[in-house]
């Protein structure tokens, strides 16, 4: 237990001899063609189903099942709070007191607060106050709150954060309550990320009935509730064919390079001898309809804690008994460093520039990962 | 603030949610849910909403000192965990778990350790994990219901299917019992507000098991009761009524948890 916890970005690493790692990594990282485990493809994600609105107490929530048997559940839960004026807010105020209201209320539009969105992350086996449930959920949170819309007209114009200001003194603070309902068998990133994207999805709040800076009341319809990521009115015309042009919630995808090869979605055997784990958060870019990147986190790949393997020419026990032309060290083109072929090497960090702009792009080019994830999650009907 | 369900419930004779006093609220319940684990189930009961898993008999943690106690037969770890959406409000929590599901996972915890047949895997570990995905009123019925089906899916032996059920009284009960005008009803199977201003008693049974010569004139539905938990405060003239109503509603529920099983061994 002790040692499971300890376990931080690495989440949990298999326990694979030297051997078994530089198999892996000698298949995965093949010229062109990588050979994963499982025969995916290197952008083909694990086969999943998905649905929203299951939980009656929330303001929205989604579950996710992979169908290795990982499940997550998303709650969004929106509470009224009192927004906590700053300082400087304040003597801005007293030092246009001479202004007319009109124009105060113009120039000193209250801008959102990232904290107003709290996310938590409960993975059994693990305290919430454990690296892993921390780091994940500040790294989603951070994305989620970092998005700004494009076009000026739309309520989301300012992001999420904007969003939640309901007048100058109130604003909704959500919870997002993310439960893992097994123990992680991969890196339980991209599960994590898509339900907590289709839960915000489906995330309504009440329609408010006060104007202006009266205190919040709201109409105790549900019927008439509005989504947090507000769907295009029919009357505003131009909709997209593919009905994407509301601003939608990031997604953050896991990519790992192995040599040359960029490898999507990895599972845990893979994410053990990756040379860079890299989280790429998304979204869709509302006014041209492409992707765009919103942030890049590095995770510590746990390859750095592996065992390494030991060349014949250095094995006391097989000294003498291989001719020495048999293993030369070679340089490895991804890493730069000199290497025995099948011999595992733990890797150190560090990647090429050139494979992180390969990541960043096919993540984010038209027909690519990213635009696939997102229409699979359109497909989702949230109800 | 509290309903009032003392002064409508005498009129009406009906409560808050439009039941009569010996109605169960709706169940639905689903086992294998979660392929991943030993056993699996999905249980809700109105809008109290549990997943539970099981996984084991696992061989236990090494370094644990559990690894000798366990000697004799499994241990059953129990780990339950409310959702932070659960409730009406988002609670917080510091530190991981709050009071209300340490002493629901104790209660698990005692209730199956000695109702499974744990003799049959010495040096092992069972370990149950219950989420409360809602939670509204006759939690530790819920989640007694919830793990027994986990536990049946994950084929561990077990006499009979320990069920659960919650029963109160229509009012506060704090004095003798009068026999000749009896204004107060027992009620079955609890919400939230009502649990949270009458006495709510918590009764598990299981059907009882057949052993030795006895084991064929044993008496049909013939039941013990393995859990009973109350936490408020209640004259003592009352409890029999309850106890009764109690048993009477784990006995539709084994009902309706039995139909679930076969059900869904056939499909």
């Amino acid at each position: 237990m002790s040692n499971q916890r300890q376990a931080s970005s690495a989440s949990q690493v298999p326990h694979l001899s030297p051997a078994e790692l530089s198999y892996l990594y000698s298949s995965l990282s093949l010229p062109k063609t990588p050979i994963r485990p499982d025969g995916r493809s290197p952008t083909q994600f694990r086969p999943l189903t998905a649905e929203t609105n299951i939980l009656p107490g929330t303001n929205g929530s989604a579950r996710i099942g992979f169908a290795d048997g990982t499940q997550a559940i998303v709650g969004v839960k929106a509470e009224v709070e009192k927004t906590v004026l700053a300082n400087e807010t304040l003597a801005r105020n007293d030092g246009g007191a001479g202004l007319d209201r009109g124009e105060q209320e113009g120039s000193a539009a209250v801008g959102g607060h990232g904290s107003w969105v709290q996310m938590s992350i409960e993975i059994p086996g693990f305290r919430d106050d454990d690296a892993l449930p921390v780091f994940l959920s500040e790294m989603m949170r951070e994305s989620l709150v970092g998005a700004v819309g494009t076009r000026e007209a739309s309520d989301m114009a300012g992001g999420l954060k904007e969003r939640l200001v309901i007048n100058k003194r109130w604003h909704w603070r959500l919870y997002i309550d993310v439960l893992l309902l097994s123990q992680p068998l991969a890196y339980p990133l991209p599960l994590l990320s898509l339900t907590t994207h289709l839960a915000l999805l489906s995330t309504k709040l009440p329609k408010r009935k006060s104007q202006g800076e009266e205190d919040p009341f709201f109409d105790d319809d549900w019927a008439v509730a509005e989504y947090l990521y507000p769907r295009p009115s029919l009357s505003s015309g131009k909709t997209n064919s593919t009905g994407s042009s509301f601003v939608r919630p990031p997604v953050t995808l896991l990519v790992i390079s192995v040599g040359e090869n960029i490898i999507f979605d990895p599972n845990r055997e893979e994410i053990a001898v990756a040379d860079a784990v890299l989280a790429i958060s998304i979204t869709r870019d509302s006014e041209a309809g492409t992707l765009k990147l919103l942030s890049i986190r590095t995770v510590d790949p746990p390859s750095r804690l592996t065992q390494p393997g030991v060349p014949n020419s250095e094995n006391v026990s097989m000294l003498g008994a291989v001719a020495p032309t048999e293993d030369v060290a070679v340089l490895n083109p991804a890493t730069g460093e000199e290497e025995v072929p099948g011999v595992w090497r733990p890797r150190r960090g560090g990647v090429k520039r050139s494979v992180i702009a390969e990541m960043v792009k096919t993540a984010l080019k038209k027909g690519g990962v990213g635009e696939e994830v997102l229409e699979g999650l359109e497909g989702v009907e949230v109800s | 603030m509290p309903l009032d369900t003392s002064t409508t419930y005498p009129l009406t004779k009906l409560r808050l949610d439009g039941r009569r006093w010996n109605e169960l609220r709706l169940i639905q319940a689903q086992i294998s849910t979660n392929p991943a684990s030993s056993g699996s189930s999905y249980l809700s009961m109105g809008n109290t909403a549990i997943m539970c898993s099981v996984h084991g008999p696992a061989e236990g943690r090494r370094g644990d000192a559990s690894g000798t106690a366990g000697g004799a037969g499994a241990i059953v770890e129990v780990d339950v965990n409310v959702a932070g959406f659960a409730g009406v409000d988002r609670k917080r929590r510091a530190g991981g778990s709050d009071k209300q599901s340490s002493r629901i996972a104790t209660t698990l915890r005692s209730a199956f350790q000695s109702h499974l047949h744990t003799y049959l895997y010495p040096h092992s570990t069972i370990s149950i994990h219950v989420s409360v995905l809602s939670a509204d009123g006759s939690l530790l019925a819920a989640a007694i219901n919830a793990c027994t089906l986990a536990l049946v899916d994950a084929g561990i032996p077990m006499p009979g299917l320990l069920t659960s059920c919650t029963a109160g009284m229509s009012g506060s009960a704090s004095t003798p019992k009068d026999p000749r005008h009896d204004e107060l009803d027992p009620l079955l199977d609890l919400s939230l507000p009502e649990e949270q201003e009458l006495p709510v008693l918590t009764v598990g049974t299981t059907t009882s098991v057949p052993v030795g010569e006895n084991n064929m004139d044993e008496e049909e539905g013939e039941m013990k009761v393995a859990v009973l938990t109350m936490d408020s405060k209640l004259h003592s003239t009352y409890i029999e009524t309850m106890l009764a109503v109690g048993i009477d509603g784990c006995n539709q529920i084994r009902e309706l948890l039995e139909g679930v099983i076969k059900g869904s061994s056939g499909a």
